[in-house]
């Protein structure tokens, strides 16, 4: 009898304690604004996210270090999703419900990214969206509570179109990962090509399953037709598997192969990298030259070591143009932070840049150029003759995302 | 299509299905003499292919001795992984039901994984070619990864040594007998547990086998264990549960179909192993040289 008074006095102290110390975390709560940050960390996205966090954590430090932000400091709270979009958007409610989070922060897989703003939809809550950057986030898909700081698939192909409609190639082969970024990137390439070039003919698209990495049955098919110039939209660990594999296959003595050349992939990739490819980045730290680059550029050396990839860069972005909504609207309160973000004008890394009323896509353009050795950088390529295209000549005209908006379902 | 392009398009192929043979041929044999389906030669495969690249970390340089290295050392650990998951766990579920047998390897994949998502963590990884593999070879003005042929050498040669060893020796006699007539075998007095240890060893010494080709080919990361190892069902279930032979028919077929049908049928390519898996399962249940289960 004793003994079971004993284990019921045990039960109920562990109860108290229990409670006594939700109620304290509660207490906390309300004087940080906790960030969730749905990230895909494993897999081909791994060295992204590395970059990514880094931005991240530079930027909360900073601010917090400055006393916060409306008195608050920020913490980042991180799950990964594995670039598996019901994962993600579980996380995703996960962050909200349980962690309290306020804002959340997207993912690098576009698939993700479209199932997770559903949730942001869902609960109110902001997120935005520096790295997945299908197009559909800002038509078809388009909710309020989200806002892009990263050039969308429609800006990068419609982009690469304008930038390879300057080349006398006339016989192109696609190839791409098969889900939505790659189908949107590639179709977007497509559309704008036929309209600045109809003499330009594509021989084939050939697609691979996301995460695939043994690219020896695809090689010899994306060759058969014998293009001129191939534009594959791959990106991260799968573009360097790509070109490391499509080396010995042969395929840059005949063919140059355009892409994303960002910082990450041109490191994973070394000195395998061919030179003279034509491709584009999204924020090459080397290619932008405002102020606030030159300080980010340092101060994100000291502190890791390594210089800054484009992931690092736009996740930083993306926090610049989100503080600023809440300064703005004097509330961490989604509703009201919502309010402010039509038009809102940014500070970012790249530059002065806005937020467009319609389709909350920041006005991001990309770089292209073409790659080349650098003395500056002894271990990887970097591109010169860096151009940007920007945002304005490519994305889609206001008409265009209403009448996409209206088809939503 | 031009003969050239199908003569390189055919060299392509059966490279890839060699590799897939080595595999998969591996998962037949443990299945043939234990009767277990083990869903964790995945994950061992896997954990062949970290280990690859972990290794040529410490052997710094593209020598093909490094490499060559690597081919010896790799797999023999991984088999000694094996024995120690053989005596532990799957000794003990032999005489059970399947149903028992597939949460026991199913557990071992969640378990396998995650302890390579700790150990190495989810960057994808990959080991560097040696300078002498990292060119090409000319065929018919078409440019094939050296690599590709040594895979292709390297995997007849896997399955000449498997034939020799079941068909020539005395083991071999007792691994078949084992698979045939395991109970006339033990009355014989031969001791069936060490048959069945060694076999699972040999199993996953191929698997540890075909990690170290697989790094050097592509990128390896956490998806490549649960990838493989539906691919080698597809293979065993067309070539027969328990066929070595059965195996490398198989995996040749879907080696070439995979590169084949990429030309006409593009994404829909990917669906061919499991369709043929599906034809095979309705014609013939048992594969094409598998044995009905009486």
């Amino acid at each position: 009898m004793k003994q079971v008074k004993g284990k019921v006095l045990a039960m109920m102290a562990l109860v108290l304690f229990s409670a006594a110390f939700t109620l304290g975390s509660n207490a906390i709560a309300s004087d940080v604004i906790k960030l969730g940050f749905i990230a895909d960390v494993s897999g081909i996205g791994a060295p992204f996210y590395k970059s990514q966090k880094a931005g991240l954590d530079m930027f909360i430090e900073e601010i917090n270090a400055k006393g916060g932000i409306l008195g608050k400091k920020l913490e980042l709270v991180v799950r990964d999703s594995q670039l598996k979009p019901d994962v993600g958007a579980n996380q995703a409610r996960e962050l909200i419900l349980s962690e309290k989070c306020e804002f959340l922060i997207g993912p690098t897989s576009s698939a993700v990214a479209l199932a997770v703003t559903k949730v942001s939809k869902e609960f109110k809550k902001i997120i935005f969206f520096h790295t997945s950057n299908a197009e559909a986030l800002t038509t078809t898909a388009f909710q309020p509570y989200m806002f892009q700081v990263v050039p969308n698939t429609g800006i990068e192909g419609r982009g690469m179109a304008v930038v390879l409609s300057k080349k006398p190639y006339k016989k192109y082969s696609l190839i791409g990962p098969d889900y939505a970024y790659g189908h949107d990137q590639l179709n977007s390439f497509k559309s704008e090509m036929a309209k600045r070039r109809p003499d330009v003919q594509i021989l084939d698209t050939v697609w691979v399953k996301l995460g695939e990495s043994n690219f020896s049955t695809f090689i010899p098919t994306l060759m058969a037709k014998k293009p001129e110039a191939i534009n594959a939209a791959f990106w991260g660990g799968q573009l360097s598997a790509f070109i490391k594999q499509a080396k010995p296959y042969g395929v840059f003595k005949e063919t140059p192969v355009s892409s994303l050349f960002d910082l990450d992939m041109l490191r994973a990739t070394g000195l395998d990298m061919p030179e003279g490819l034509t491709g584009y980045a999204r924020a090459p730290f080397y290619a932008i030259d405002t102020p606030q680059m030159k300080e980010f550029i340092k101060k994100y050396y000291d502190k890791n070591k390594e210089w800054p990839a484009d992931w690092a860069i736009m996740a930083y972005d993306g926090m610049i143009a989100l503080t600023e909504a809440i300064k703005k609207a004097n509330s961490t309160e989604s509703e009201k932070v919502v309010d402010v973000l039509g038009g809102l004008k940014f500070n970012s890394l790249r530059g002065e840049r806005f937020i467009r009323a319609e389709d909350h896509m920041a006005n991001v353009g990309i770089y292209a150029g073409v790659t080349t050795k650098s003395p500056d950088y002894k271990e990887f390529l970097i591109m010169k003759d860096v151009q940007p295209v920007p945002a304005e000549e490519v994305w889609l005209p206001v008409e265009e995302i209403k009448k996409l908006q209206s088809e939503q379902k | 299509m031009t003969w050239q392009l199908f003569v390189f398009m055919m060299i392509n192929g059966l490279s890839q299905g060699m590799l897939l043979f080595i595999i998969a041929s591996g998962l037949s044999l443990v299945f043939g003499v234990l009767r277990v389906i083990n869903f964790a030669h995945g994950s061992i495969y896997m954990i062949g292919a970290f280990l690859a690249y972990s290794l040529s970390t410490i052997l710094s340089g593209q020598s093909l001795i490094g490499f060559l290295i690597l081919l010896m050392v790799v797999p023999p650990v991984i088999a000694i992984l094996g024995l120690a998951l053989e005596v532990t766990l799957f000794r003990r579920v032999y005489r059970e039901e399947h149903l028992l047998q597939l949460l026991l390897t199913y557990a071992l994949v969640l378990i396998l994984d995650d302890l390579v998502r700790v150990i190495w963590g989810g960057e994808p990884r990959s080991v560097a070619r040696p300078e002498l593999l990292a060119g090409s070879v000319d065929i018919f003005g078409m440019a094939l990864p050296s690599y590709n042929v040594f895979i292709l050498v390297v995997g007849p040669m896997i399955a000449i040594g498997l034939w020799l060893l079941l068909y020539r020796t005395r083991t071999g006699n007792i691994i078949r007998a084992a698979v045939s007539f395991p109970d006339t075998l033990g009355a014989l007095g031969v001791n069936v547990s060490w048959v069945m240890t060694s076999t699972f060893m040999l199993g996953c010494w191929l698997a540890g086998f075909g990690g170290v080709l697989t790094a050097g080919l592509s990128n390896i990361d956490l998806g490549i264990g649960m990838q493989t190892i539906i691919e080698c069902f597809a293979v065993v279930v067309i070539g027969g549960l328990g066929s070595v032979g059965g195996a490398l028919l198989g995996s040749l077929i879907i080696g070439t179909g995979l590169t084949f049908f990429q030309l006409p049928f593009g994404r829909w390519a990917l669906v061919f192993p499991y369709a043929l898996m599906a034809l095979v399962l309705i014609i013939r249940p048992w594969g094409f040289f598998g044995k009905p289960e009486r």
